[in-house]
């Protein structure tokens, strides 16, 4: 069956399979390869996208449901040269370890920060909770979220001037 | 710092992807400064490649048909019906391989597939090797392949595979090695100590759980002879060489690229997708990929061994460790991997961080039918404290003594020696950090 679904800003059409789901379709179809496989039953978060504008495991949503949805993934956040102020919060708290759970771990990060802009630590603690480090390097990137928190603060107040 | 030694500096420090000197050019040392990693860029824009995010245009998909029971002979493996799955390609078993031989990281004992009138001996033995076009197919073909054991006793605990009337799981019997320890005169030692206490310890198995399953791609350079294999692996040399002798090829045949490694925590010391992706691309000539679900890496690759350990100690009127004797009895599954020496160096541990003159220990690694046990951080020495500390606290009790004093008593210091006979010649900080935590715990003396 063929789904039309917008994936980081741009609009895609394609045939999928009933069977397929949208983690296969995000890493294959599209080599959005930044969404990860850990688990394929939707207990640890890395493969997190955000499918409109909620956090979602993308091993357990079946492409067809995707049909008509607005998907970010963290190839959408920002790149290299022009990091999100997540990505670069993650970068210089030393966030960053194996790096698998990274792509999840950011998204829901983001989630967190759109809705609520200064959270509390605890708050971030139960807005990561449905993401898994192995290397259990929660602290640094719970103080990554809490920098991130502060730079958006700043630019945001930038921007109003 | 000389230019050229700067150069090295920086070179090694990119290459070993732990540290950069960017961001830090106003200093020439390292310690003390925050430094940004190397590959950290990579890994929050999702570019960094993982073994699973490799893909090529015609790529073939492995599966790999597993034991259907965790002790028993192969009487028949049947795979027509699975080879009539379209967009099957090639489903491999053991006698189409007869040259390959056997692997493994320290004793050769693991099949690369099991053959008719061979033992399957934990769930993860491999049967066949399916490839297909597709996932879906490689997946369906697995399925449908016919299987017929005759059962054996199922031997789950290392104590019964001790036992005489145990069926040997491999030719030379179930206990893989025996290690001794032998210091002092023990048994004086516990007829002169004020008190002894044995007490038995058990453990559980843990996986390692890195993020990212085992995974590769293999593609197979005819003209050149060279087999490239992305894949992760801990120890690439290592597992060069046993790739090559498993597949009676020399080592500059066998090409191991290192993509980003997802986690391994021990558990990607062994050989998991490398020997069955060679296979599958030299027979097919195209590029194949095999991912393990996080369900089959969990029963097919190590695991932290679970480990009995039976600690007597002794101790004197004034609370110093007289005597210890350890045995250390650790489940290694179905195949030896790190086994052999993970029991030793936990045995050598058994007295953790305490002066302790007169030890006796023994440690076996034994073959059952459960997963594999290999390394995991920390190789047989997290097991053991949880032991030695538990006769430290039990030993403080029956002394009346605050179970901190105790350890203060006999900790380690500069010069004491280890079971291993080694001696701490320096940076021997324990009694600093006991005496650290109990002022930063506001410790009472353990009483409540």
């Amino acid at each position: 069956m063929q789904i039309t679904f917008t994936v980081n800003g741009e609009e895609r059409e394609l045939e999928v399979t009933p069977y397929t789901r949208l983690l296969d379709l995000l890493r294959e179809d599209l080599g959005l390869t930044g969404v990860k496989e850990g688990c394929g039953k939707g207990e640890c978060g890395a493969c997190t996208v955000i499918m409109n504008g909620e956090l979602t495991a993308s091993c357990l949503v079946p492409a067809p449901q995707a049909d008509q949805a607005e998907i970010l993934t963290v190839e959408g956040l920002g790149t290299r040269d022009d990091l999100h102020p997540i990505q670069e919060s993650f970068v210089e708290a030393g966030a960053v370890q194996c790096g698998y759970c990274i792509p999840g771990m950011i998204l829901a990060g983001k989630r967190l920060l759109d809705e609520n802009p200064q959270p509390t630590e605890k708050e971030v603690r139960y807005g990561l909770s449905g993401n898994i480090c192995r290397c259990t390097g929660y602290a640094k990137i719970i103080d990554a979220v809490m920098m991130a928190a502060d730079k958006l603060a700043v630019e945001g107040s930038d921007s109003n001037d | 710092m000389t230019d050229q030694n700067k150069r090295i500096k920086d070179y090694f420090c990119k290459h070993t992807t732990r540290c950069t000197i960017e961001g830090v050019k106003k200093s020439k040392r390292f310690v003390g400064h925050d430094v940004l990693k190397a590959d950290a860029w990579d890994k929050v824009t999702g570019e960094a490649v993982y073994p699973d995010d490799i893909f090529f245009d015609d790529l073939l998909y492995v599966k790999i048909k597993r034991a259907v029971h965790p002790h028993a002979i192969l009487k028949d493996i049947d795979i027509s019906q699975a080879k009539k799955v379209e967009g099957v390609v090639d489903i491999v078993i053991a006698e189409d391989i007869p040259d390959v031989r056997q692997f493994g990281l320290i004793i050769r004992d693991q099949p690369v597939l099991i053959a008719p009138g061979e033992k399957m001996r934990y769930m993860g033995d491999p049967l066949a090797i399916v490839v297909a076009e597709t996932k879906e197919a490689a997946k369906k073909a697995r399925d449908l392949i016919k299987v017929k054991v005759e059962e054996l006793e199922v031997i789950t605990d290392p104590f019964r595979a001790m036992e005489d009337d145990a069926p040997d799981i491999h030719p030379d019997g179930n206990i893989v090695i025996t290690h001794h320890l032998n210091r002092g005169d023990v048994d004086e030692a516990f007829k002169n100590s004020a008190i002894v206490e044995e007490n038995r310890y058990q453990t559980q198995f843990i996986d390692q759980l890195p993020m990212q399953n085992e995974a590769g791609v293999a593609l197979y350079d005819e003209r050149r002879g060279v087999i490239n294999i992305w894949a992760a692996t801990q120890w690439l040399h290592d597992t060069q060489a046993d790739v090559a002798q498993s597949l009676r090829l020399s080592k500059d045949q066998i090409r191991i690229i290192q993509p980003t490694i997802g986690g391994a925590f021990g558990k990607k010391e062994d050989v998991s997708v490398h020997i069955h992706l060679a296979i599958a691309a030299m027979r097919t000539g195209r590029p194949v990929k095999l991912c393990f679900t996080r369900e089959e890496s969990m029963i097919t690759q190590s695991k932290r061994h679970p480990i009995t350990i039976i600690n007597k100690t002794g101790v004197d009127r004034d609370g110093y460790l007289t005597a210890w004797e350890t045995k250390f009895i650790g489940d290694t599954g179905a195949y030896a991997s790190s086994g052999p020496a993970v029991v030793h160096k936990g045995m050598y541990h058994a007295t953790g961080p305490y002066n302790c003159p007169n030890l006796r220990g023994v440690s076996h690694a034994v073959y059952t039918n459960n997963t594999y046990a290999g390394a995991m951080r920390g190789f047989g020495t997290a097991q053991g404290a949880f032991a030695y500390e538990q006769q430290m606290d039990i030993l403080a009790e029956k002394l009346s003594i605050d179970p901190a004093e105790f350890r203060l008593k006999n900790i380690y210091q500069k010069d004491s020696i280890t079971p291993n006979g080694q001696q701490l010649t320096h940076s021997v900080n324990a009694e600093e950090t006991i005496k650290r935590v109990m002022e930063l715990s506001d410790w009472k003396g353990g009483r409540k």
